[in-house]
C-alpha cells in the first residue's frame, strides 16, 4: 500500500538542519574535543621509502619536559593483538595477507611510515619530542612502481609474503571471448594509465581515545564513516570485547572513503591511551594526510577491443595492474568491482578480465569515491578512440552500443540486469541540451584563430545500490537497520548507523520520516554517531538514499502503525479510522477529534493505567526493495591553450538519473562535488613519487586542489526515472560525479587537440603534458 | 610567553601564549573558539580565515602575539546567539542556498566572503570566484557557495535601496 | 605542523631592530608579513634561533613620491600598495603585479619588503623590482647601503642583505609619459606562483619603443632581465614579428629549473608565449595611455 501522507518534504530542497551549527562555527569536529587530562600525540615518521630500522632511541624524547610517554612500534606490538587489516578480515579476504604492525618495527615501507608515537601536553611539545627521537635506518632499494614490484627480483616488502604481489593473478571470461575477437572486423590494442591521486578531505584523520581504567571502557571520539566499523577495528586490535569499546562521532569534515575502520595511527593512539590511562588526541596535519593517510586510483590497463566496422563494441579483454601501495587493503579488492562494472550500460558480447595487485613503497591504496571508477574511464576512452578510428561521432557510437531498456531487462555480460537504466535517454537529453552542431561551428572558427575548443561526453552507471539480486539484499553491505521511536516529547527519533560527512542525512532522512509518519519536519530528529546507541551502518557505496531512505520510510510506517494502535485504544476507535497529519492524530472525517502526537506520546509514557509506559518504538530493517541503478551522461566543453597547455572547463552539463530525489539541492551538491574532484584529477591532482621513492606532493603547494576558478557552473538535468519499487525509488548519487567526470573532461581535451592528431591514453593532463602530447603528435609543428 | 590583550568578537580577551603559537591555535585552544578550523597550517586552504583589524587574514600565518591590541572577528562573532539565534545575513543566504556539505571549510569561506562583500558589495560572479579562490572546499564544487554570496549581495542591495543606513551594518559586521 | 621553539623579539624602531640583528646575525630571521616565513617554520624547514618581528616598527610603512622616485617602506602591506593612488599613478607595473600575488588574505599581511627580501624567483615582486632597477635601502650597524636590484638578488631565496642588515625601504623610478606595462603570467591556478611570468614596461613615443624593460619570474633561481630582447625592442615599432623575435631572443639562453609543475623545456616554451603576450599587452597599454 502506498503512503497516504501528503508528501510535502520529500522531493523539496528543504533547508538543512545541520546548517545553523555549521554556519556559526558550532560544528563539533574531532579536533574541537577537549577532555580533562587530555594529551596530544604526534608520530615520528620515516623519511625513507624502504629501509630496515636498526634502532630507535627515544630516551631524549622521553626526557623532554611535557612529554608524558613515547611508544615504539615494538612496544605497541607488545600491548596489542597482531593481525591483518580489519576491513580485509571483515570481508573474508582470502588473498595474500601481509602481517604488519601498527607502527613500523623492523622495516619502514613508505615515506611517512610511523615509527614511534610521542604523547605530550600539547601538539607543539609532541612535535618537539618527535624531533628528539633518533632512528637508525639501513636503506633498501625502493619499489617505486608496479612493474618493479612484479619483478621477482624486487625486494619483498613483507617477509611473510616473499614477494610484492598483493593479489594473485586471476582471469575471468564472460561470453565467448576468443570467438568474439575472431569474428571482429578489427581488434584494437591499447594501454591506458590512471595516475595516483587521493581523497583529501578538508578535515584529515583524527581521534581522541579515552581509556577509563576503572570501567575498562575505551571511548573513541572518531572521524569516521561508521562508528561500528571503528569499534570493531579497535576492539580487534586492542584485544577488547566489543561492548567495552564505544565510538562517538560528531561532525565529520569529509572523508570520501578514507575514514573507514581505524587506521594504524588511530589504533596506536588508542593503545597509548590505554597504556597511559589518560585521553590522547591525535589529529593528522595536512602533511601527514597527503603523505601517509592513503592514496588511490593508480591503475594501468592493457586493453584489447573487438569492434565491428560499423562501430559495435563487441568485446573487451582487459589486463589490469593496481599499485596497492605499502600496506595492502582495499587496493587488492578493487579489481573485482572493476570487473563487474566494466561493461557499463552497453551491449557487449564478451569480456575477459585479469588483474594483479602490486605492493610498492607508497602510501596504502584506500577507497576513494567510486573506487572502481577507472572502469568507466577505460571504457569511455576506448569508445572515443574507436569512434575516431571509424569517423563516428562520440554520441553516435554510444547510442549505437548502449543497451535499450527492455522487459525483461538486458543483462550485463558480467551478470547484473540493467533494470531501469536510462542511459539512452541521458545521451538523447545531452544532445538536446548541448547544441553539438553549433559547437562544431564555433570550434572551427576558433581553430582558424589558433584557439582549441573541444567537447566530450561520457556515460556511466553506478550500483546505487544496484538491482535486486537473488543472493540477498541489494548492494554488498547487507540489510540496513534503523530504530525509530516516538519520545514522550512527541519527537520522532531515528537512530541510524549512517555517519554523514556531508551527505545531509539529518535533513533527508527527517524529510522522509516526517512525510511518512505525518509530523512536521521539525518534529523529527536523526541520531547518529554513537556505537552504543545506533544500529550497525556505514555511509559509503552510494547506498544510503535507497537503503537508509527505505528503512526510514518503512520504519516510519511501522512506527506509525504502532502509534495508531495505541491511539486507537486511547481514542476508542479503530486504528483504521485514524490519520496522522501535521503532527496530529485524528479520526478520518472528524477534525475536531484531533489530539497532538505529542499528547499521545505523553500518554504512552505515563502508561494508560499508570502501570508502565507503552514503548512506541520499532526496529526496522530494509533489504533495498527493487534497488536500482543510478547513472547518466555528462558533457564538457574545454578551451585548451596550445601555447601553454592550460585547460579551462568552459561548460559542464550533467544529465543524470538517480531515481526519485529526496532533496534536489543535496543531490546536486553531491554531483557537483564529485565533478569537481574529477576535474581536479585530470588537471591538477597527483600524488607524486620520485624515482628514489621520495614523496613530492606533501603540501598544498604541490598537491593542487581545484578552486572556485577551476570549476565552472555545472548544469544538472534530472531525468524522469523509471520507478521500480512501490515505495522506495530513491537511489544513490554520491559517487557518480567523480566516476564519470574524468573521462568526460579527457574526451573533451582529446577533441580539442584532434587537429594535431593527439590521442590520449592517460588521465592526468597538466599543462606540461598537454604540450608534450601536441609535440609528440605533431613534431614538426606543421599543424599548429 | 607574553601576556596579550585583544578584542575578539567585541569582547576583551587575554592570554599568555608562547611566541610560536599561531593565532589560529590561540583562538581554538586558549579562547575555546573552535569555529576557526585548521585545514593545512601552511596558508593555502583558507579554512582558518578570520578578520583582524578589518582585513581577512589566514590565522595560521599569524602569531597570537602579533594580534595583541587588535580587533579580531571569528565566525562565532557573526551571529551573537550562535546556532539557536538569528544568523547574520550572509550566513542566512548561505543556508538558503545550501552552500555547504561537511562544513569544515565553512568558517573560512564565511569570513573571507564577509570581508570581501564589505569592500565589494556589488561584485559579480567572476569577481566573487576570484576572491574566494584562496579557500578550498572539497565537497561542493563551489557553485552553491558562490550562489550564497550572490544572494547575500542581492539582498543587501535590496535593503540598501530601501534604507541608506544599512551599509553601516554590513561594515560593522567585519569588525 | 606546529612551529618549533624560537625566541621572539618585537622591536618598535629600526635602530632597535638593527641592534637585534647585530646581536643575533644569521641565527635570526626577520618576521615581516609572515606569509612565506611562517609556513617554513610550520613545516620546520626554517630553524632560526630568534624571530625579529618588525610589524611594530611603524616607521617602516609608507608610500611617498618625490623627484621622479617612489619610495615604499619595507613593511608596507601589499594590500595598502594595491589601494594606493600614488602607486597606481606612478608605478603602473607594480600596480599590475600586485593583484596577482596570492589571494586577498595573503596581501592583507604580506609586505612589499618581505616579499623582496624573501626573493622567491617565481614571485611577482622580484621580477617587477628587477625590471625597474629598483634600489634596496638597507640599514646595518655601520649605516645605510643602497643596493641596486641587479645585485640584490643573489641566488635562490638569497639576497645580498647581510645578516646584520634590515631592509628599510625600496625605491622605484616613477613611470614616465608614454609608459605601457603588463604583468603576464602563466600559473596552474588563479593566485598561484607563476610557472613563468614576465614584468614588462615599454615607453612608446611617436609609435617607437624606447626603454623596454623585461624581467622574468620563474625561469631561474633569481628574476632575470631579458636584455637581448630589450636591445632588440629599443628603437623598433611594435609588431607581431618583432614580438616573436623578442620572444626567441629572450628565451634562447634560458635554462629554467624543472619541478613538479613543468620540465625545463616546458618553462622555456611557456616563457616565449608569455613574452609575446606580455609585449602585446604592454604595447596596447602604452598606446591607450598616449591617446
Amino acid at each position: 500500500m502506498t503512503a497516504i501522507a501528503a508528501e510535502r518534504y520529500t522531493g523539496a530542497s528543504i533547508k538543512r538542519s545541520e546548517d545553523p551549527r555549521i554556519l556559526t562555527g558550532a560544528g563539533r569536529y574531532v579536533d574541537d574535543i577537549k577532555l580533562p587530562g587530555m594529551l596530544h600525540a604526534a608520530f615520528v615518521r620515516s623519511p625513507m621509502a624502504h629501509a630496515r630500522v636498526l634502532s630507535v632511541d627515544v630516551s631524549a624524547a622521553r626526557a623532554l619536559p611535557g612529554v608524558v610517554a613515547v611508544l615504539t612500534g615494538a612496544e605497541l606490538e607488545a600491548i596489542t593483538v597482531p593481525g591483518p587489516d580489519a576491513l580485509m578480515a571483515l570481508v573474508g579476504w582470502a588473498g595474500p595477507t601481509p602481517e604488519f604492525t601498527l607502527l613500523a618495527t623492523d622495516k619502514v615501507r613508505l615515506v611517512g611510515d610511523p615509527v614511534a608515537v610521542v604523547v605530550a601536553e600539547s601538539r607543539y611539545l609532541a612535535e618537539d619530542g618527535c624531533e628528539l627521537v633518533e632512528v637508525e635506518y639501513d636503506d633498501l632499494p625502493p619499489v617505486v612502481d608496479a612493474a618493479f614490484a612484479l619483478d621477482p627480483g624486487s625486494p619483498p616488502l613483507f617477509a611473510n609474503l616473499g614477494d610484492n604481489i598483493a593479489r594473485l593473478h586471476s582471469r575471468h571470461e564472460f561470453g565467448d571471448v576468443s570467438a568474439t575477437f575472431a569474428r571482429a572486423d578489427r581488434v584494437t590494442d591499447l594501454h591506458i594509465d590512471v595516475h595516483r591521486h587521493q581523497n583529501v578531505p578538508m578535515e584529515g584523520r583524527g581521534c581522541v581515545a579515552s581509556y577509563d581504567p576503572d570501567s575498562g571502557v575505551m571511548t573513541m571520539h572518531a572521524s569516521t564513516q561508521s562508528v561500528h566499523l571503528t569499534k570493531i577495528a579497535v576492539a580487534m586490535r586492542l584485544g577488547m570485547e566489543q561492548d567495552k569499546v564505544r565510538v562517538l562521532a560528531g561532525d565529520i569534515g569529509g572523508s570520501f572513503g578514507l575514514k573507514i575502520g581505524a587506521s594504524r595511527e588511530e589504533l596506536a593512539v588508542a593503545a597509548a591511551s590505554r597504556q597511559i590511562g589518560r585521553p590522547v588526541k591525535w589529529v593528522e596535519d595536512r602533511g601527514e594526510n597527503l603523505t601517509a593517510s592513503g592514496q588511490a586510483r593508480e591503475e594501468s590497463f592493457d586493453v584489447r577491443a573487438a569492434v565491428s566496422s560499423d562501430g559495435d563494441l563487441l568485446g573487451l579483454d582487459v589486463k589490469m595492474v593496481v599499485d596497492t601501495g605499502s600496506y595492502p587493503g582495499t587496493g587488492a579488492m578493487v579489481p573485482d568491482l572493476m570487473e563487474a562494472m566494466l561493461p557499463g550500460p552497453y551491449k557487449l558480447a564478451a569480456m575477459g578480465f585479469e588483474s594483479i595487485g602490486a605492493i610498492t613503497n607508497k602510501a596504502t591504496y584506500v577507497a576513494y569515491r567510486g573506487p572502481w571508477a577507472s572502469e568507466t574511464f577505460v571504457r569511455e576512452r576506448v569508445l572515443d578512440l574507436i569512434a575516431k578510428d571509424l569517423g563516428l561521432d562520440p554520441v553516435e557510437i554510444r547510442q549505437r552500443n548502449v543497451a535499450l531498456r527492455t522487459d525483461p531487462p538486458a543483462v550485463m555480460i558480467t551478470g547484473r540486469p540493467l533494470v531501469g537504466v536510462t542511459a539512452k535517454e541521458s545521451l538523447e537529453r545531452v544532445a538536446q541540451l548541448v547544441d553539438f552542431p553549433a559547437f562544431r561551428r564555433r570550434q572551427a572558427q576558433a581553430r582558424a584563430q589558433g584557439r582549441y575548443l573541444g567537447i566530450g561526453v561520457a556515460t556511466f552507471i553506478e550500483a546505487a545500490p544496484g538491482p535486486r539480486s537473488p543472493e540477498g539484499p541489494s548492494g554488498p553491505m547487507g540489510l540496513e537497520s534503523m530504530r525509530l521511536r516516538l519520545t514522550e516529547d512527541g519527537i520522532v527519533v531515528l537512530f541510524t548507523g549512517q555517519m554523514p560527512h556531508g551527505q545531509s542525512h539529518q535533513t533527508t532522512l527527517a524529510q522522509i520520516a516526517a512525510d511518512e509518519f505525518g509530523v512536521p519536519f521539525e518534529q523529527v530528529r536523526v541520531v547518529v554517531g554513537d556505537s552504543a546507541v545506533v544500529p550497525f551502518g556505514l555511509t559509503g557505496g552510494s547506498r544510503s538514499a535507497t537503503m537508509t531512505g527505505g528503512v526510514a520510510l518503512h520504519g516510519a510506517r511501522q512506527l506509525k502503525a504502532k502509534v495508531l494502535d495505541f491511539a486507537a485504544d486511547l481514542m476508542e476507535v479503530s486504528a483504521q479510522d485514524l490519520l496522522i497529519t501535521d503532527g496530529n492524530v485524528w479520526v478520518r472525517g472528524d477534525p475536531a477529534s484531533a489530539i497532538s502526537v505529542t499528547e499521545v506520546a505523553q500518554r504512552a509514557a505515563s502508561g494508560p493505567s499508570g502501570d508502565g509506559a507503552a514503548e512506541l518504538e520499532v526496529e526496522a530493517t530494509y533489504d533495498g526493495g527493487e534497488g536500482g541503478w543510478s547513472g547518466g551522461t555528462h558533457c564538457a566543453i574545454v578551451d585548451v591553450d596550445a601555447e601553454t597547455g592550460i585547460v579551462k572547463v568552459e561548460r559542464y552539463v550533467a544529465v543524470e538519473d538517480c531515481g526519485a530525489l529526496i532533496n534536489p539541492a543535496v543531490v546536486e551538491g553531491q554531483i557537483r562535488g564529485g565533478v569537481a574532484q574529477g576535474i581536479g584529477a585530470v588537471l591538477l591532482e597527483r600524488s607524486a613519487y620520485g624515482e628514489d621513492g621520495t614523496f613530492q606532493s606533501a603540501t598544498f603547494m604541490d598537491y593542487l586542489m581545484p578552486t572556485a576558478c577551476d570549476v565552472p557552473r555545472i548544469e544538472i538535468e534530472h531525468l524522469e526515472t523509471v520507478p521500480l519499487d512501490a515505495d522506495v525509488n530513491f537511489r544513490g548519487v554520491g559517487e557518480g560525479g567523480m566516476i564519470v567526470a574524468p573521462p568526460t573532461v579527457v574526451n573533451a581535451i582529446e577533441d580539442a587537440l584532434s587537429p594535431f592528431g593527439v590521442r590520449i591514453y592517460e588521465q592526468h593532463l597538466p599543462p606540461a603534458r598537454i604540450l608534450e602530447l601536441i609535440a609528440e603528435a605533431d613534431p614538426g609543428g606543421e599543424r599548429r | 610567553m607574553a601576556d596579550i590583550t585583544l578584542r575578539v568578537n567585541g569582547a576583551t580577551r587575554t592570554g599568555s601564549p608562547e611566541a610560536r603559537k599561531t593565532l589560529a591555535d590561540f583562538l581554538r585552544d586558549d579562547l575555546n573558539l573552535t569555529g576557526t578550523h585548521l585545514g593545512c597550517e601552511h596558508g593555502v586552504c583558507g579554512a582558518c580565515t578570520v578578520i583582524v583589524d578589518g582585513r581577512a587574514v589566514r590565522s595560521c600565518l599569524m602569531l597570537a602575539v602579533q594580534a595583541a591590541g587588535s580587533e579580531v572577528t571569528t565566525v562565532e562573532g557573526l551571529a551573537p546567539d550562535g546556532e539557536h539565534g538569528e544568523l547574520g545575513p550572509l550566513q542566512q543566504a548561505m543556508w538558503d542556498s545550501h552552500s555547504f556539505q561537511c562544513g569544515f571549510c565553512t568558517p573560512g569561506f564565511v569570513m573571507q566572503a564577509t570581508a570581501f562583500l564589505s569592500d565589494h558589495p556589488d561584485a559579480g560572479e567572476q569577481q566573487i570566484r576570484e576572491a574566494l579562490s584562496g579557500n578550498i572546499c572539497r565537497c561542493t564544487g563551489y557553485q552553491s557557495i558562490i550562489d550564497g554570496v550572490l544572494l547575500a549581495a542581492q539582498r543587501n542591495r535590496t535593503l540598501r535601496n530601501r534604507t541608506p543606513r544599512n551599509r553601516e551594518t554590513l561594515s560593522e559586521e567585519r569588525r | 605542523m606546529k612551529l618549533p621553539e624560537v625566541e621572539y623579539e618585537a622591536p618598535t624602531t629600526v635602530a632597535e631592530a638593527v641592534d637585534l640583528l647585530a646581536e643575533h646575525g644569521d641565527e635570526a630571521s626577520v618576521l615581516a608579513g609572515g606569509q612565506s616565513l611562517i609556513p617554513l617554520l610550520a613545516l620546520r624547514l626554517a630553524r632560526p634561533e630568534v624571530l625579529i618581528d618588525i610589524n611594530r616598527v611603524d616607521e617602516l610603512s609608507g608610500v611617498s613620491a618625490a623627484d621622479g622616485h617612489v619610495t615604499i617602506g619595507a613593511m608596507t602591506r601589499e594590500y595598502v600598495a594595491e589601494e594606493s593612488g600614488t602607486v597606481a599613478d606612478t608605478l603602473p607595473l607594480l600596480a599590475a603585479a600586485l593583484p596577482l600575488i596570492g589571494h586577498e588574505a595573503i596581501r592583507s599581511r604580506g609586505t612589499i619588503g618581505g616579499s623582496l627580501a624573501h626573493a622567491d624567483p617565481a614571485a611577482e615582486l622580484p621580477a617587477v623590482a628587477r625590471a625597474l632597477d629598483a634600489e634596496f635601502v638597507v640599514r646595518g650597524p655601520s649605516g645605510t647601503r643602497v643596493i641596486p636590484a641587479a645585485q640584490w638578488f643573489d641566488g635562490y631565496l638569497t639576497t645580498s642583505r647581510r645578516p646584520d642588515e634590515l631592509l628599510v625601504e625600496v625605491r622605484f623610478p616613477a613611470a614616465g609619459p608614454g609608459t605601457g606595462v603588463s604583468f603576464e603570467e602563466v600559473a596552474r591556478r588563479h593566485g598561484d606562483f607563476a610557472i613563468v611570468g614576465l614584468a614588462a614596461s615599454l615607453v612608446l613615443s611617436g609609435g617607437v619603443i624606447s626603454d623596454a624593460r623585461l624581467a622574468f619570474a620563474g625561469v631561474s633561481d633569481v628574476p632575470v632581465r631579458a636584455t637581448a630582447a630589450e636591445d632588440l625592442l629599443a628603437g623598433a615599432r611594435p609588431s607581431a614579428e618583432l614580438f616573436d623575435e623578442a620572444a626567441r631572443r629572450a628565451t634562447e639562453d634560458l635554462d629554467p629549473p624543472a619541478d613538479l609543475h613543468g620540465s625545463s623545456d616546458y618553462r622555456k616554451t611557456v616563457a616565449a608565449a608569455v613574452v609575446r603576450r606580455g609585449l602585446r599587452a604592454a604595447a596596447d597599454n602604452a598606446a591607450r595611455g598616449s591617446n
